[in-house]
């Protein structure tokens, strides 16, 4: 039942991806258009197609992968009905034309997935991090509903009134948006529900989670930056530039340290948010500074790195669900060896590390080199200020893409890779052909996007609300740059590899234990996820501020036990969200002394009320 | 395809392919000398080269495909960076284009596959000196895209034939920017080929390896080919130096003539640095970066007021 519900869906989803990238290519728009009334509209045009083609390509695969990965019974089958509704709300907010479907949508978007966590789990812990997740959005995600209203108010929902430039009223439904889709979107800092809730739920809704609700967030900033406002203030363009830095720095340096594989992928959505961010920033710079064509270059960068971020995070994710179901374990201390035990996930999830880490010729090298090549037109346009910004980005998203490198080759070494570590990891098994076919075919389409970018890309400048065009190759070249033939590097990466494999040819000794400067391998002088990133953790000591605690017990002068713990505490949460969390409490055990319960009171309140609403009135206050 | 052209390739293939283990060679010579030994002679690392190439392979216990593909990957990759490097401000296209920024992400490939072949050996030792490789090359990264963001903006192209052109002349000379970005670059240099103050070549110590550190486990043509893969990042960062940072000439011809002789006088330059400086802490590498990083930064900001 549940598994035959899933399969349904994915079939469907499959379509809707075809559909979408049908629509894509044809470039019409399909169905109503965007007004601002309060009848329910639908349509399509370039970048809903994008985002629906999109929808399917990560929806179909992740949605295969959950029948076999959900259990049958009662609370499988609850997951695949909410799951098939969490996608048809992420198509709404999608298709949507006026603001009230538009809303609707993005709001159960949001509900759905606490559901589907609630469901899956019912433990304190669960319960808990269910509560922040729907307080953080809920709180800061009250801007996407100002940002939406007020634009649908001034007529300029779906970009049909010209705000004037400057404008009090742009820059209030710029700075909302940007606030409430931007928490939706995990930016930081308003990101601290991301990492709680993404690791929780099951890994397809995970998967779906990182792979595409906060990509419909995404969607929902390009809207309301890039085409309904016109062309926003400079200032604007550096706040969301240097949000984008924060994101994608601050992400990738918080993920090296965790030690849950789910979680660590979640720090790693909020880092590719930051880079997707930072196109989107450049953008916006650019098309202040009057440089149209590469402004829709960065766009089309940022468009492309939100649909290569969807299909490798959601292929790690599932890889991370089958590792999990195999090995019984998250901890990636106490996973190795699983390349050898399970081959096509493990091949699989090494391809998508290759790819998050944003190296050739995968296709998150391409899109992150378009994201640097945006980014290095920022200071080319002219602008001493927002020159530097850019170019601070420039070396953010430099630090970024080799911070990611430490950190997925981590990920790759304890996983994949050495000897197991615990005796669950050496019993895994190869994940069922449902479930390895799904994490194979988002690999596939990780090369095939890697190798073609062009193709796409040429189609996403086209969907700037400016005129700019480009030619469409299979590579990326583009004007002012020395191109990126992508074929041509997976041909020379991949043939020069082989020719050196044939060369080296099999003069194989017998084998030999690892030299360890004389002493035995044993497990316990294998290095660990802390140990690995201890440099890192050494030379950003004064921004971590990492703290440990070492306990030595002896007894009579002897050492008997040396504990170890350490942590890196999460800066904006502890010094920042935990104290404002605590004046709200404070603020509200104040105003509980204002409700005694006694109806005297409340009468004494009422008096008063129309006491100095009346002086009010008579003094000419109001009225 | 013109004559210089052609001959901009042959000497690119060539000197990339060839003639990069003498870069180290050199640079070992000109220490010894400077050290009051005799040393080795610049062609050491060719010699060495012959002796593993004949040496069978010893493969760790348990180790997999990703240790033995580690290190044809990691020489693949270098040589597909000698592809994109040219080495004057005319060349044919050799298929992998001509990018500055497509540069960065071929080293880091290299370092990937090597980092994650240790993991696959599960030594502790390999394991640190991976793990520190890739915390400097932190630094490295995003201080080698600046630097090359102030040629690149300085020329208006990132397409290193446009940048070869562009800086042409004595302009390192002439524009600050430049010799900010020269700054920045000279540090790159000095961590790219492994180098003091932050490497130190010649150790046999595991515990203060850095980039000798991850090839413990290999022997063989697999450390053949990981050693030719340290020869070419010399090759690639000091052919840059030279014709983007350094003057250079004008024209072609002049260009290829003088890139023999920059490239010995560099050589000399890092083996009179190694002598010079020692070794630094590890953990204060990443700040000398940064202190490069500053330098670009300040190169684009006066690139940035003399455009206004």
């Amino acid at each position: 039942m549940t598994t035959t519900l899933l399969r349904v869906q994915a079939a469907g989803l499959a379509v809707l991806g075809v559909v979408g990238f049908l629509a894509l290519a044809g470039g019409d728009t399909y169905g109503a258009s965007f007004s601002n009334g309060l009848e329910p509209r639908f349509g399509i045009d370039g970048l809903t197609a994008f985002f629906l083609a999109m929808l399917g390509l990560v929806g179909a695969p992740t949605l295969a992968f959950a029948s076999r990965y959900l259990e049958p019974g009662p609370r499988g089958r609850a997951i695949a009905v909410l799951i098939g509704l969490f996608v048809l709300m992420l198509a709404d907010v999608l298709c949507a034309r006026d603001p009230l479907t538009f809303l609707a949508g993005w709001e159960l978007m949001t509900l759905i997935p606490a559901a589907m966590i609630l469901v899956s789990r019912s433990d304190r812990d669960a319960r808990r991090t269910v509560f922040v997740y729907v307080a953080v959005t809920h709180l800061a995600g009250a801007g996407t509903w100002v940002a939406v209203l007020l634009a649908a108010h001034a007529g300029a929902f779906g970009g049909g009134t010209v705000i004037a430039r400057g404008s009090g009223l742009q820059i209030a439904i710029a700075l909302t948006a940007l606030v409430g889709m931007g928490t939706k979107a995990g930016v930081m800092p308003l990101h601290s529900w991301l990492p709680r809730a993404h690791p929780i739920a099951p890994a397809p809704v995970s998967a779906l989670m990182s792979g595409v609700m906060i990509k419909v967030a995404v969607y929902g900033l390009i809207r309301v930056l890039v085409e309904w406002l016109g062309v926003l203030p400079l200032w604007i363009g550096v706040i969301v530039i240097c949000l984008g830095a924060l994101s994608a720095v601050g992400g990738v340096v918080y993920a090296l340290f965790q030690h849950d594989l789910k979680r660590l992928l979640a720090f790693h959505s909020i880092e590719n948010i930051g880079i997707i961010v930072l196109g989107i920033g450049a953008c916006l710079l650019l098309r202040a500074r009057g440089s149209d064509t590469w402004a829709a270059f960065a766009l089309a960068a940022a468009l492309l790195h939100t649909l290569n971020h969807a299909v490798f995070k959601s292929l790690l994710f599932l890889g991370a669900g089958s590792f999990e179901r195999s090995a019984g374990s998250l901890e990636i201390d106490r996973l190795g060896g699983l390349l050898r035990r399970m081959p096509w996930t493990g091949g699989a999830f090494l391809v998508g590390a290759l790819a998050i880490a944003g190296l050739p010729p995968l296709n998150g090298f391409a899109s992150e080199w378009l994201t640097l090549q945006a980014l290095i037109h920022v200071p080319a346009a002219g602008g001493i200020g927002d020159g530097l910004v850019g170019a601070v980005a420039l070396a953010a998203l430099a630090a970024t893409a080799a911070l990611a490198v430490l950190c997925f080759v981590k990920v790759v070494g304890l996983v994949l890779l050495g000897p197991p570590r615990t005796a669950a990891a050496a019993a895994a098994t190869e994940a069922p052909v449902a479930m390895r076919s799904a994490v194979l075919l988002l690999a596939g389409a990780c090369v095939v996007l890697g190798i073609a970018p062009g193709l796409l890309f040429g189609r996403l400048v086209g969907l700037a609300p400016w005129h700019a065009a480009v030619a469409t190759n299979v590579g990326l070249h583009l004007p002012g740059t020395g191109g990126l033939p992508t074929a041509g590097f997976a041909v020379a990466l991949l043939g020069l590899t082989a020719a050196l494999v044939a060369l080296r040819g099999h003069r194989v000794a017998a084998p030999a234990p690892t030299w360890t400067s004389g002493q035995l391998v044993e497990a316990q002088l294998r290095l660990t996820s802390a140990g690995f990133t201890k440099p890192l953790r050494l030379v950003l000591e004064t921004v971590l501020r990492p703290q440990r605690e070492i306990a030595v017990r002896t007894e009579h002068g002897v050492v008997q036990e040396v504990s170890y713990s350490g942590r890196i505490p999460q800066l904006l949460e502890e010094r920042v969200f935990a104290p404002a969390v605590q004046f709200a409490l404070a603020g509200a055990r104040h105003a509980r002394r204002l409700q005694t319960g006694r109806l005297g009171t409340y009468v004494a309140y009422l008096i008063a009320l129309v006491l100095v609403l009346l002086t009010a009135a008579k003094t000419g206050l109001i009225g | 395809m013109s004559a210089t052209s052609l001959a901009s390739a042959a000497v690119q293939l060539v000197g990339g392919f060839l003639l990069a283990p003498l870069l180290p060679g050199l640079v070992q010579h000109w220490k010894a000398r400077l050290q009051g030994r005799r040393g080795p002679t610049p062609l050491q690392p060719y010699r060495e080269l012959r002796r593993l190439w004949d040496k069978s392979v010893v493969d760790p216990e348990g180790t997999g495909l990703v240790y033995r593909l580690a290190p044809s990957m990691a020489a693949a990759s270098l040589a597909v960076a000698v592809l994109l490097v040219p080495v004057a401000a005319r060349a044919p296209g050799l298929g992998v284009g001509r990018d500055v920024l497509a540069l960065v992400g071929v080293l880091a490939l290299a370092r990937f596959v090597v980092a994650a072949a240790c993991w696959d050996v599960a030594n502790g030792f390999s394991l640190m000196g991976a793990s520190r490789d890739l915390t400097i090359a932190v630094s490295v990264e995003a201080t080698l895209v600046l630097a090359v963001a102030v040629a690149a903006l300085l020329s208006g192209t990132t397409s290193l034939l446009g940048i070869v052109a562009g800086t042409a002349g004595t302009a390192v000379w002439s524009n600050p920017a430049l010799a900010l970005g020269a700054v920045a670059f000279a540090l790159v240099v000095i961590a790219e080929t492994g180098r003091q103050p932050v490497d130190n070549p010649d150790t046999h110590l595991e515990l203060t390896m850095i980039h000798e550190g991850p090839l413990l486990e290999y022997a063989g043509r697999d450390l053949a080919l990981l050693q030719w893969a340290a020869a070419a990042r010399h090759w690639i960062v000091l052919v840059l130096a030279t014709q983007v940072f350094l003057p250079h000439a004008h024209r072609v011809w002049l260009q290829l003539a003088l890139l023999p002789l920059v490239l010995v006088v560099l050589c000399g330059a890092l083996a009179a640095a190694e002598t010079a400086t020692a070794k630094m802490r590890m953990l204060l590498a990443p700040r000398l970066l940064a202190v490069g990083a500053v330098a670009a930064l300040l190169g684009i900001a006066s690139l940035l007021v003399q455009g206004t």
